[in-house]
């Protein structure tokens, strides 16, 4: 490996999420969309199951995908500084979703669609990642 | 965890990345452990001590027992 920033596990795990991020962010939209266009709507509750079970797989993957980059990355730094740029995505996460839920129970925010978690966590962890990436420039 | 790493690779007249490249980490692992950032676990000092011909004791100290 050379000096570079990215090992051949990171290239991997960009590679791997790229492929997934088409999935994940238009999935529940997709889904959506097929309801509407077929006039499915309201949808069975087999269909509901079998939909949502689609719209879940990507982030299945995605967490599939974590798991192969921790252990196929050999720099125990570059693994230490993901688990970091995760657990602050968590947190975020945990933070964001508890004050919307408060908010929203005391009658002071709207309701906030469950598939939303994945945008504040995706956009913690990059905002994470970048912040680490420069910490350890 | 205080270390000599930097003034061992500029002994050597290696950059970080030359040492790094030599460790097969990341650049940013070495500038990690060189600035006390990160502590390398027991393989990858060993790599280090292997690599600088001395023991670990000699690349790292104990703060706690400099008092």
């Amino acid at each position: 490996m050379g000096p570079h920033v990215s090992s051949p596990a990171r290239y991997r795990l960009e590679d791997r999420v790229l492929f997934i991020m088409v999935p994940m962010f238009f999935a529940f939209p997709i889904v959506l969309a097929i309801a509407d266009h077929y006039h499915l709507r309201p949808i069975s509750d087999v269909l509901a199951v079998v939909y949502a079970a689609l719209a879940s797989l990507p982030f299945i993957a995605a967490v599939v995908i974590f798991g192969l980059y921790m252990a196929e990355e050999k720099d125990e730094f570059q693994k230490s500084v993901f688990t970091q740029s995760l657990l602050w995505g968590i947190g975020a996460t945990f933070a964001v979703t508890s004050f919307w839920g408060c908010m929203e129970q005391f009658g002071h925010a709207r309701h906030m669609p469950v598939f939303w978690v994945q945008v504040v966590f995706s956009i913690a962890f990059v905002i994470a990642t970048a912040a680490n990436r420069w910490r350890y420039r | 965890m205080k270390n000599r790493l930097r003034v061992l690779r500029a002994e050597r007249e290696w950059s970080q990345a030359d040492l790094a490249q030599r460790l097969e980490v990341s650049r940013q692992s070495v500038n990690a452990i060189e600035t006390g950032k990160f502590d390398p676990s027991l393989p990858l000092a060993f790599k280090l001590a292997r690599l600088f011909e001395i023991s670990i004791e000699e690349i790292f100290s104990d703060d706690e027992l400099r008092g």
